[in-house]
């Protein structure tokens, strides 16, 4: 489903490349977790799914289309395919969580009674019906997760892009993000999750990728957190 | 594309919603800078009101010697009229002078005896000519003086007022010169205040921008919305501007102090502009207001927004 064919990334202005020569596949509905230290180039492998950076050399594949060839006019419908989670939640802060849901699936351009439909529910899964007119500053880190989470299913994308996204978590809400993340799995999913959090990647024993300056060093189907 | 429309304004109001402050601010600025554009165009108006009519006042006199005949004068007045520059001539008689003149000195007794001991009328038959242009006095005045009934003449008079005339004309001209200038100046100063503050708004939504097109939203569907706040800010800004400018205008016309940095014009004129242009032609005016604030504040909108759309 994703390939990453000799990728690698130089950022402007540097000398020293965050990601050399990785090559990865990734099959429809894994759980694969990345992990390793800062500036591994976890964050900017996770980037290239949702084309926000490009490979300086090297292809990456998602449905055998290649993203580095996309158009910028294709990229909204692109990333309209992909759920994105991030450490910092991204909410708009101008709307509430029923809003910041509904929004995905405006710009999709989904009707209103679909809309109508589908908010509700995915709110209901992440478990903050009661919650549905607070607006971001009003709920915990925990809840704007979720929140982050619901808009990122909303449109039923294929794979949900999660950079660190427990990483402002207490242990409670890192833990119910993850069953959540594992639920969504469960319905077929793909999950590439970036994270530093030992007790999460050993515990849910799913494929650990470990990166370190920019390659990949292991790749295990069942792993441990091991850098 | 009419859904995105409806989602996009509706985007928009809620946005003016939840940073009122923030839009009170735009719409003021726009306001402001609105007014002083109108209130530039308004002096200009007025000012060319005011030219036209010192124009109008400007004319030539021809005095006759007291003993030429009506058919002299008749004839010289028909060979005048077909001057190229002349607008119309005016015949006024020696009768009617001395009326005229009877009437403003009945008061004053040693006058009505001068004219009594004379025993006769004292005055001449006058010629009053209006020129299609004031610069074609001088030009009337020296084809007068070539002309065969120069020997019937007493006087021309044009020569007497045409440094006041001119001088006046002059300063008139330089003050609209003036006026335009500092209306450019203020209204490009107006406009790159609005341009700035609509930056600054645009700038404190970056974020939000940034996850706008993370989670798939086409630039046109990120854009929108701020170019209604645009058209939000622009078309309220020009309402208050166009009412807080017809009331300020009126308080001029009315005798209120005219001797402000915005308005050099006397309020005779004002009060003339307000009466021949604004309120004929009120829908244009509220038009072109509104057209020019939703300018103002959906280019600027489109502008400022550029730069964050680029990823």
């Amino acid at each position: 489903m994703i390939i990453y064919n000799k990728v690698s990334k130089i950022y402007k202005n540097d000398t020293k490349p965050v990601l050399q020569n990785v090559n990865l596949e990734i099959k429809e509905g894994e759980f694969v977790t990345f992990v390793g230290y800062s500036g591994a180039g976890k964050s900017t492998l996770l980037k290239m799914i949702y084309a926000e950076e490009m490979p300086t050399s090297g292809e990456v594949y998602f449905h055998k289309k290649k993203i580095n060839d996309l158009k910028k006019r294709y990229l909204p419908k692109h990333r309209q395919q992909i759920g994105t989670v991030f450490q910092d939640y991204k909410l708009l802060t101008q709307k509430n969580v029923w809003q910041n849901v509904a929004f995905a699936m405006e710009v999709a351009g989904k009707t209103q009674a679909e809309i109508e439909e589908d908010v509700p529910q995915i709110i209901d899964i992440v478990g903050l019906k009661s919650k549905i007119d607070k607006y971001p500053e009003e709920l915990s880190g925990g809840e704007q997760q979720r929140v982050a989470l619901a808009r990122a299913l909303v449109n039923r994308p294929k794979v949900l892009v999660a950079d660190e996204p427990t990483g402002n978590l207490d242990p409670i809400s890192t833990w119910e993000i993850m069953q959540l993340l594992l639920k969504i799995n469960e319905f077929g999913t793909t999950i590439m999750l970036a994270t530093h959090d030992k007790g999460v990647v050993d515990r849910i024993s799913k494929r650990v990728i470990s990166m370190d300056k920019g390659k990949v060093i292991r790749d295990d189907l069942k792993g441990k957190y091991c850098i | 594309m009419w859904l995105q429309f409806k989602r996009t304004f509706k985007s928009a109001v809620n946005n003016v919603k939840h940073n009122i402050w923030l839009a009170l601010s735009v719409t003021s600025v726009i306001a402001i800078a609105l007014f002083i554009i109108n209130i530039q165009l308004a002096n200009i108006v007025a000012n060319d009101l005011l030219l036209a009519d010192l124009e109008n006042r400007v004319n030539v006199s021809v005095y006759f010697k007291e003993d030429v005949s009506k058919d002299k004068v008749q004839e010289a007045e028909k060979v005048i009229k077909e001057f190229p520059e002349v607008e119309r001539v005016t015949l006024i008689s020696r009768e009617e002078t001395l009326e005229k003149f009877n009437k403003t000195h009945s008061k004053n007794k040693t006058l009505q005896e001068v004219v009594d001991v004379l025993g006769e009328n004292p005055f001449g038959d006058i010629l009053n000519i209006k020129a299609h242009n004031t610069d074609d006095y001088a030009k009337i005045t020296e084809k007068i003086k070539s002309a065969n009934f120069n020997n019937s003449i007493d006087n021309v008079n044009y020569e007497e007022h045409q440094d006041v005339i001119q001088g006046l004309g002059r300063e008139i001209k330089n003050s609209q010169k003036f006026t335009i200038v500092l209306g450019i100046i203020l209204s490009g100063i107006a406009i790159l205040v609005t341009f700035n503050t609509i930056t600054i708004t645009i700038y404190t939504y970056r974020r939000a921008i940034e996850i706008m097109k993370l989670v798939g939203a086409s630039n046109l569907y990120v854009t929108m919305p701020f170019v209604w706040e645009g058209f939000l800010y622009g078309s309220i800004g020009a309402i208050i501007a166009i009412i807080t400018s017809y009331f300020y205008l009126h308080f001029l016309a009315n005798g209120g102090s005219s001797d402000t940095l915005l308005f050099l014009s006397s309020s005779k004129f004002i009060q003339q502009f307000l009466g021949e242009y604004f309120t004929k032609h009120l829908f244009l005016a509220i038009g072109f207001q509104l057209l020019l604030g939703t300018f103002l504040g959906v280019l600027s909108s489109l502008i400022a927004i550029r730069r964050y759309l680029k990823k």
